[in-house]
């Protein structure tokens, strides 16, 4: 799984650091400079209506009206009342429909999904939590922009603005009354989520003894097969009691319990499947690169786009190292697991079935003494698992062996120890990222992980459902709700969006690429039309092109909330990942709220 | 909070404050006007034009016209769910845009706009929350209202399933959940039969008996003139009458006596004195009631005597 960015310890995010600012800083500098924009927007408006001076008396006043009277006189128990009222209304709305269909497509989704798959529990886990997450999002925009116009077409509005009702409780009573049914529909998508892909990925095998060969070398250890059962069977080794485990295949094993049974009816007890379903916590180090003769380099680009990952040369002293802090005894008293993902760059094909070999080299960061190198092969994109025991050879410097133990020789008295990877054939690559190899700290429960994905889901419906209510204040109900969904397209292709804004992409703004694409035009061709045409279209490309950077800027980008990749591919979420994604959320609610407060208190709820 | 007048800059306006700073006048307008206008800013009507109203503590005071003269949108502008074009609407004193001034002002509008998946209860809990009443006053109040409007039968159906009477009387009992001071009532009678009539205006009086100031508009007339101490007639946005309703409907030349029991002869007698005096006789003759009694009597007679004919009540 790719991760571009480092997680950083939540308070190092938060507060300013030697890494930057910290997200505080950069919060309160991003509303100061939104408050100063909205204020001189909300003055030229009044000064429009009422003349400067009038207008600028306008503004002060409900300025002064929010900070001094609304803000703090806004009442728990009214704003309770408002979110009843909100969530009473989506309820006899039929909102559980929506629940239906989902459970709808729970209930086929096995039919379709690829069931001979090599990371099954990767794909049931992504066709869930994105099935969750689209069908929470519609019915978020659609609650949350209808419910305020329906309030103001009918009138009953009314009957609430002439109580002591602030604007920012109905605001918030609306936001709270849409969140808090969402959740409680969401929360029943992920239960019926959850015993989905647990018992869609729960089998077992059952091994015939009788079918079992004996295993050459081992006294009364035999080998087979398993029957074959969801899809697939397993190589199986047992000792002479029946005692084993099963090859690692599909991101599974299974446990081999002694025989039941007699005769040719005999049977060995597979258990249940194991590792399909897991939360590992990565110990992740800091990756540097060596080139070819062994000094300090920056990896070579094999000239594929994504630049994430750098690669090394086989057969050279190019190696890529990685450097682990606080690894102690006590954490791991008997190996050392590390698990890696290397992408393989061939310059020929060579064997294509077997693999491309390297080696893994343990190293002290001090005194440079490096354990006997570790043979492995790459293949790509599959994980390749290593349990460094705690007993090791080290190489001296006159080239002979001697025996270490791993956390005397090998790690310092910080705990700081490095994995040296190198590509063993000539002409051959391997490529790797910082998070591609890592020491795995143990297993969090996976129930909890799964969690916590949703807790992902929830806070994008959390911030669509504001920008739902916070459009509806000042539009009517569908173009609120296109408004709505112009913010989650534009968040959710944001990267593209900047693209294109910033003239990355190729062909020109919007005005300029819908012309090639009407007249069928190469991207890479000039326009033609003559000069004062052109200029005409570039120029109104820049105007287009800077408000899409200021949206895509401005507006959430929904996929750094998305952490059902962690889940799919069994990583666990990392709890400051998810202190700050919680902290961005609420940062949107904030921003929001006061803009829903001001547009709904300047809106003329009659008119 | 209130902003102080004199921000705004005219002294007419400071002047309204220091009048309004008079407990006694509840609502005060000043030169208020309001310009319906379209999306692009083009005037489309001018609902309103330069009113000047005062209205004191105690009185029930009517706004009377036909239907587009701007009884409602001056209903709106007091309750700031309009902005005014230009002038200012003044309630206790404070700006008709404050939201603090709602404590004390209970609103009935033109159709009830309620919530129709909330039964009578659960409106009432809904608007009494909205006043940041604790649960125990809250419950205690919402039993009141029910009873005191009648609804008591009716308290846990839906309003969905209410008459229009039904949907009226709830309609005033979520108006006088926080016993406010002013009561502002748009179209009180409008839709209701005979006898719900009589009971709001009934309930109308006994509102200001309590000490309770009403606005309320009207195009009903009789109404208006039955429940109102004062009215003030619009007619296309502007107030062409004003003032109270006993003094304005009086006609000061003609004089009406209503005596019972005289003989043809004593009328005849009667008819020589006016002659002697040189006044005109404009009319002698037997009083009708009006309708609305004939209907009232009916009724009450035929829940006193089910099954009897109508006409034997005379």
């Amino acid at each position: 799984m790719a991760l571009e960015k480092d997680i950083l310890p939540l308070l190092d995010w938060l507060f300013p650091s030697i890494r930057g600012p910290g997200a505080l800083v950069v919060f309160i500098a991003i509303a100061a400079g939104l408050a100063v924009i909205s204020l001189f927007a909300g003055y030229l408006r009044m000064a429009i209506r009422l003349g400067p001076g009038e207008g600028f008396y306008a503004v002060a006043k409900a300025v002064a009206t929010a900070v001094a009277s609304d803000f703090p006189h806004t009442a728990p128990r009214r704003i309770w009342a408002m979110t009843r009222l909100a969530m009473q209304e989506a309820i006899r709305r039929r909102v559980l429909i929506a629940f239906g269909i989902f459970a709808l497509i729970v209930l086929f989704a096995g039919w379709f999904l690829d069931r001979e798959s090599d990371h099954p529990a990767r794909l049931y886990l992504g066709v869930m939590l994105t099935a969750a997450q689209f069908m929470i999002l519609v019915l978020a925009i659609l609650l949350s922009t209808f419910s305020l116009p329906a309030d103001i077409k009918s009138k009953t509005i009314y009957t609430v603005v002439t109580k002591p009702v602030r604007a920012t409780e109905i605001v918030l009573g609306r936001i709270f009354g849409v969140i808090i049914v969402n959740t409680a529909i969401l929360v029943l998508m992920g239960a019926i989520s959850y015993v989905f892909v647990v018992r869609g990925l729960a089998h077992r095998h059952e091994i015939a003894v009788e079918d079992l060969e004996p295993l050459s070398g081992e006294a009364g250890g035999r080998q087979g097969v398993t029957s074959r059962d969801a899809y697939h069977r397993h190589r199986v080794t047992v000792d002479a009691e029946g005692r084993g485990r099963t090859d690692f295949i599909m991101d599974h094993d299974h446990e081999v319990g002694a025989a039941a049974g007699a005769g040719s009816e005999q049977k060995l007890i597979v258990g249940p499947p194991r590792g399909a379903l897991v939360a590992r916590v990565p110990i992740y180090g800091k990756m540097r690169f060596t080139d070819r003769t062994g000094r300090a380099g920056e990896g070579i680009s094999v000239g594929k786009e994504w630049s994430y990952r750098k690669y090394i040369e086989g057969g050279s002293l190019a190696a890529a190292a990685w450097t682990f802090s606080g690894i102690k005894p006590r954490a791991f008293p008997e190996t050392l697991p590390v698990e890696m993902t290397l992408s393989v760059f061939r310059t020929y094909k060579g064997d294509i079935v077997s693999g491309i070999l390297g080696t893994m080299t343990v190293k002290h960061p001090g005194t440079g003494l490096s354990s006997e190198p570790i043979p492995f092969t790459a293949r790509e994109f599959t994980l390749y698992r290593h349990e460094i025991p705690r007993k090791l050879k080290a190489v001296q410097a006159d080239g002979t062996l001697r025996d270490i133990d791993l956390f005397e020789s090998l790690v310092d008295e910080e705990g700081n120890v490095e994995i040296w990877i190198q590509c063993s054939e000539r002409a051959q690559y391997f490529g790797m990222a910082q998070a591609d190899l890592y020491i795995r700290g143990g297993d969090a429960p996976f129930a909890w992980n799964f969690c916590k994905a949703y807790v992902g889901i929830w806070l994008q419906m959390v911030i669509v459902t504001c920008f739902g209510v916070v459009f509806s204040t000042f539009l009517s109900g569908p173009v609120a709700l296109f408004a709505t969904a112009i913010t989650l397209v534009v968040g959710l292709f944001r990267a593209f969006i900047i693209s294109v804004a910033t003239g990355e992409q190729v062909g020109g703004g919007p005005v300029e690429s819908a012309i090639r694409m009407i007249t069928q035009l190469n991207q890479t061709v000039e326009l033609d039309l003559g000069k004062p045409i052109e200029w005409t279209i570039r120029g109104v490309d820049a105007v287009l092109m800077f408000f899409m950077w200021v949206a895509a800027n401005v507006l959430p980008n929904y996929w750094t909330f998305n952490t059902s990749d962690f889940v799919a591919y069994g990583f666990n979420i990392d709890g400051n990942l998810l202190g700050q994604h919680c902290l961005i959320a609420l940062a949107f609610v904030l921003v929001l709220t006061v803009y829903g407060y001001f547009f709904l208190k300047s809106r003329e709820i009659a008119a | 909070m209130d902003m102080p007048a004199a921000a705004a800059g005219t002294a007419s306006l400071v002047a309204g404050d220091a009048a309004s700073q008079d407990s006694d006048v509840i609502i005060e307008t000043r030169s208020l006007s309001k310009t319906y206008r379209d999306f692009w800013g083009r005037q489309k009507v001018r609902a309103l034009k330069a009113l000047d109203l005062e209205i004191r503590r105690g009185e029930i005071f009517g706004l009377l016209g036909p239907n587009g003269s701007g009884k409602t949108t001056t209903i709106k502008l007091v309750l700031g769910l309009l902005f005014p074009t230009s002038g200012r609407a003044m309630v206790f004193g404070k700006d008709a845009s404050e939201v603090a001034k709602n404590e004390r002002i209970g609103y009935l509008p033109e159709e009830s706009y309620l919530y129709k998946f909330l039964n009578a209860e659960e409106t009432l809990d809904f608007y009494g929350r909205l006043f940041d009443m604790p649960a125990s006053s809250r419950r205690q109040r919402i039993d009141e209202l029910i009873d005191r409007v009648g609804l008591n039968w009716a308290r846990r159906r839906q309003l969905k399933e209410y008459s229009k009477g039904m949907t009226r009387r709830i309609g005033l009992a979520q108006a006088l959940i926080n016993d406010p001071e002013l009561i502002v009532l748009d179209e009180p009678t409008t839709g209701l039969d005979p006898i719900g009539t009589r009971e709001m205006k009934d309930m109308i009086i006994d509102l200001r008996s309590q000490g309770k100031t009403v606005l309320m508009c009207s195009h009903l007339l009789a109404d208006v003139q039955d429940v109102c101490d004062r009215i003030a007639i619009l007619y296309q946005g502007e107030l062409k009458e004003l003032g109270r309703v006993d003094r304005l409907l009086t006609v000061q030349d003609v004089t009406q006596i209503q005596v019972r029991g005289l003989t043809d002869a004593a009328k005849r007698e009667i008819r020589q004195v006016i002659d002697r005096h040189g006044g005109e006789l404009l009319r002698m003759d037997n009083p009708t009631t009006t309708l609305e009694d004939l209907f009232l009597n009916i009724v009450r007679d035929s829940e006193a005597h089910p099954g009897r004919r109508a006409h034997e009540v005379q």
